[in-house]
């Protein structure tokens, strides 16, 4: 049975529509990351789960329990729902000392003193809190706090975590390590998270699952390695990874693959879609999946350089024909001159 | 350059205007005689009369009691009604918001008055409530009723300060507490009043001063039962000894100034401890107000029940009485209905001037005083060093001075200074005395107005070239114009309200409406009293409907 259900969840704001009807599972121990630009409605659906926000229309259920049902007007308000909730902000109390604030849930919860002390230091131990315990927020760093928030929301054993980009307010390098960490957390506590973010290396070193929204609609959903690799629309394609984007017609279609071309190239691609010869179309491919070749072939374009930049451990380098752009990785500088640039035909994608 | 001539002038004029009648109390509270007696000695007489006076320690007593009743009464309700408002799905609360701050702008004279014709021995509730139940089960005439009626005015004064801190604190820190399981009265008791205790703290100090400053209220309500607090023992120091006994009466006063100066003092403390606990955050996203669930309707019953009390209740009284040739047990409302004593009014020329000179002082001389505060706050507007600092507590010297000392010291001050005597039967002195008993509240509203001018639109003008006077005329003052004049709306109201600093100050010429109202309350007249008060709440009622119309706030 899954954790977590939503279902044709909708929710407008004045003109506004902020979610058009999404639904999702969740299983137990799963992460599933719900991935989407800034404004796309992550926040608004993890709000709705949550209870803080009302969503139009929709089901909720918790554990096979319904916990919202728009059409049998049934709300189990927020305090009520036993989830954890790890804010943006992080939302620490600052009148009150780490261990107050991990303890906070558990008092609620009528724990005796005794077993809430055992358990709020396992948990804080587990953090690397361990000698926090007595310190208020404002004497923690961002990082500290952050984690300060996640033990305060797993404190309880909640069945779904819920959390709203958790590391957005981190700078880069302790985000990279704390990837790591809070899924093996997550692992450990074997609950279900829901984890918001919009930073899809993020999203694909953390989740087991991914689903993408866009203007409140999923785009695709699926397991981190299909979500990059095989993408549904261009939306996905384009969001996720460093990409060349070409637009063209097609020349010619056999319904599975297709061919695009303009003045002085031509390329072959996987079709996605229907599309027919003289139709307009849009080609993604990853910067990772082309090459330079030492000469002429099968889906291959010659194009002088135009610009070559260092990158540190790697060259990244510019090529222009008219209509045609492509940025290309390779290892060393590269003298001015025309080039042969190898486009393998499954990894350009044309939508 | 023009500004610095213009920073010292203000500075000179607001030190003078402060300090020169406190130094004069304090200098007539260690003579043996009226200062401008030939006879008096410097000596400690007067305090040694006044400190051992067995009147004074009881009027020390009550006072006090009153302070630390009326807190107990606005702090919690306050905080609620605060926490209700700012946080919470109370019903109507838009619709009611406004009507919270009403009672602030009511004179404490005229609701005392109020309550006596509503709720007094025989008020028209108390005999309609005997005719009911056989008794009144109430005594309006004791220090409990005093201190009731004193807490439940005073609640505003919590509400504003507890609102607008909560309304500064990210909801996520609440919303943290709920889906942790909390629901709303474990959120408001353990995340969001605790997180908002300087503002507590401030209120409540605010409250607790005020209740030494209480002068309206005892007055009328601490009168019949022969309760006096410190404001009213000075009132009635006269009568009690009859003979004017200028030192004493500074005595007094410098000792109500010995209390109020350390309560204003840590309140100004408290500001500063609140930048430091400041939660402010969220990308102010609409929140969601928490749900208060089957609690609802109870709290909006007691929202509601509180404003009929110090609204409704007076209020309905002061306009029956107004209307009634004469009112008491046996009496049917509808055989003694008339408008004989707005008539009445007119019959009095002192009375006439009092209407016409309250107009008067509001209009202009609220102008006035929104110009000078807007003056002396330009001066110190974005300036750096020890001007602003000094005018910060130079400001904070009146709010330590009850009005009723504050018109003392004018008088006085009219009475000595020979160059400017000639001016204490104008409506000048009144309006010296008016401006800098509000001199607080003003600088602060102009300041706040003042400081939603972007600095960036300040800075832009003085790249381009223009001094700081010309930045003022031509950048800060032309965006501010609507806020000054949602400023000269609110001083219009304290001006129109004000009574007890122009008691010393009253006089042929210089007759208003709060002062006649005390005059007249020692006379007994209470059809003229009613007919005035009428007049002024109509006065305050329609500035401010005017100032909600246009959209002022209220809670400065
Ligand atoms: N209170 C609100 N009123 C109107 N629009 C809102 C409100 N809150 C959010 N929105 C809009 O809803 C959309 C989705 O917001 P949000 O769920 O926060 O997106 P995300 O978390 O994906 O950035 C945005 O376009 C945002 O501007
Ligand atoms: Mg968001």
């Amino acid at each position: 049975m899954p954790e977590l259900v939503a279902e044709d969840i909708a929710k407008r704001l004045g003109e506004n529509e902020i979610l058009r009807g999404v639904s999702l599972r969740l299983e137990r121990g799963e992460i599933l990351a719900l991935l989407g630009p800034s404004g796309s409605g992550k926040t608004t659906l993890l709000r709705s789960v949550a209870g803080l926000e009302r969503p139009d229309r929709g089901r909720i259920a918790i554990g096979g329990k319904a916990i919202f049902d728009a059409a049998a007007n049934l709300e189990i308000p927020a305090e009520r729902r036993g989830l954890g909730l790890v804010f943006q902000s992080y939302a620490v109390w600052p009148h009150r000392t780490v261990f107050e604030n991990v303890a906070y849930g558990l008092k609620l919860r009528r724990m005796p003193n005794g077993e809430i002390k055992t358990k709020v230091e396992g948990m804080l131990t587990r953090l690397g809190l361990k000698n926090l315990t007595g310190r208020y927020p404002h004497q923690l760093s961002g990082g500290q706090q952050q984690r300060v928030a996640l033990a305060r929301a797993l404190a309880y054993g909640p069945p779904v975590l819920l959390l709203d980009e958790p590391l957005s307010n981190l700078d880069a390098k302790l985000r990279e390590e704390a990837r790591h960490w809070i899924r093996q957390i997550i692992k450990e506590t074997h609950s279900a998270a829901l984890y918001v973010t919009h930073d899809q290396t993020e999203a694909l070193a953390i989740a087991d699952r991914i689903m993408v929204l866009d203007q409140g609609i999923v785009q695709q959903e699926g397991t981190p390695e299909e979500i990059y690799a095989r993408p549904a629309c261009s939306f996905v394609a384009e969001f996720m990874g460093s990409n060349n984007r070409i637009s063209a017609t097609i020349a010619e279609s056999d319904g599975r693959r297709a061919r695009i071309a303009a003045d002085g190239w031509s390329l072959w691609g996987e079709l996605h879609g229907a599309k027919k010869a003289g139709d307009a179309a849009t080609g993604v491919v990853r910067v990772e999946s082309l090459r330079l070749a030492d000469g002429g072939g099968d889906n291959r374009v010659r194009m002088p350089l135009k610009s070559a930049s260092y990158l540190g451990e790697r060259w990244e380098y510019l090529f222009a024909l008219p209509g045609l752009e492509l940025r290309v990785w390779g290892e060393r500088a590269l003298p001015p001159g025309e080039y042969w640039v190898a486009v393998p035909p499954d990894a350009l994608w044309l939508f | 350059m023009k500004l610095r001539i213009s920073r010292v002038a203000a500075s000179l004029g607001v030190t003078v205007a402060v300090a020169a009648p406190l130094a004069l109390l304090v200098y007539q509270s260690f003579l043996s005689d009226p200062f401008f007696d030939p006879r008096a000695t410097l000596g400690l007489e007067a305090y040694q009369y006044v400190l051992t006076s067995g009147d004074f320690h009881r009027a020390f007593l009550s006072s006090f009691a009153v302070s630390f009743g009326m807190t107990a009464i606005a702090l919690p309700l306050g905080s609620l009604l605060g926490f209700l408002v700012a946080r919470t799905d109370l019903p109507g609360k838009h619709w009611l918001e406004p009507w919270l701050l009403v009672p602030v702008f009511l004179s404490p004279v005229v609701l005392a008055f109020g309550y006596v014709v509503a709720v007094g021995p025989v008020g028209f509730f108390s005999l309609w409530t005997k005719a009911l139940v056989g008794t009144v089960p109430w005594n309006l005439y004791s220090i409990a009723g005093l201190i009731v009626i004193a807490g439940l005015t005073h609640v505003p004064h919590v509400f504003i300060y507890v609102s607008a801190a909560l309304r500064g604190l990210d909801p996520a820190v609440e919303e943290a507490a709920r889906v942790t399981g909390a629901g709303p009265w474990r959120i408001a008791f353990s995340v969001s009043l605790p997180l908002v205790r300087p503002a507590i703290l401030f209120s409540g100090a605010l409250v607790f001063l005020l209740g030494f400053e209480l002068f309206g209220l005892p007055l009328v309500l601490g009168d019949p039962a022969g309760l006096l607090v410190l404001t009213t023992y000075l009132y009635k120091l006269t009568n009690l000894l009859g003979v004017p006994s200028y030192q004493l009466m500074a005595v007094v006063a410098v000792s109500i100034v010995a209390i109020t100066f350390p309560l204003v003092y840590f309140q100004r403390r408290m500001v500063g401890a609140a930048a430091r606990y400041a939660v402010i955050g969220g990308k102010g996203r609409a929140f969601r107000p928490l749900p208060l669930g089957p609690l609802r309707w109870p709290m909006l019953a007691i929202v509601i029940l509180w404003l009929l009390s110090v609204v409704a209740l007076p209020l309905a009284g002061i306009a029956l009485r107004s209307v009634v040739r004469n009112w008491g047990e046996g009496v049917a409302l509808a055989e003694v209905l008339t408008l004989d004593h707005f008539r009445g009014l007119l019959q009095y020329p002192n009375l006439v001037r009092g209407i016409a000179n309250t107009l008067a002082i509001g209009v202009l001389g609220g102008a006035l005083a929104v110009a000078v505060y807007a003056l002396i706050a330009l001066s110190a507007h974005r300036a750096k060093g020890i001007w602003p600092a000094w005018l910060d507590y130079l400001s904070l010297v009146p709010r330590a001075l009850p009005g009723l000392v504050v018109g003392l010291a004018f008088f006085w001050l009219f009475l000595f200074v020979k160059p400017i005597a000639p001016l204490r039967t104008t409506l000048f002195s009144l309006w010296l005395a008016y401006s800098v008993v509000w001199l607080a509240y003003g600088l602060k509203l102009i300041t706040a107005t003042l400081m939603q001018v972007a600095p960036d639109l300040e800075d832009a003008a003085r790249v381009t070239g223009a001094g700081p006077a010309r930045i003022a005329r031509d950048v800060t003052l032309p965006l501010v114009r609507f806020g000054l004049i949602g400023s000269w709306l609110l001083i219009f109201m304290m001006f129109v309200r004000e009574y007890s600093t122009g008691v010393y100050l009253l006089g042929p010429g210089t007759e208003v409406i709060g002062s006649l109202i005390v005059a007249l309350w020692g006379t007994g007249a209470l059809d003229l009293i009613s007919a005035l008060s009428v007049v002024e709440v109509v006065i305050v009622g329609a500035a401010l409907l005017a100032a909600l119309r246009l959209g002022v706030r209220l809670d400065a």
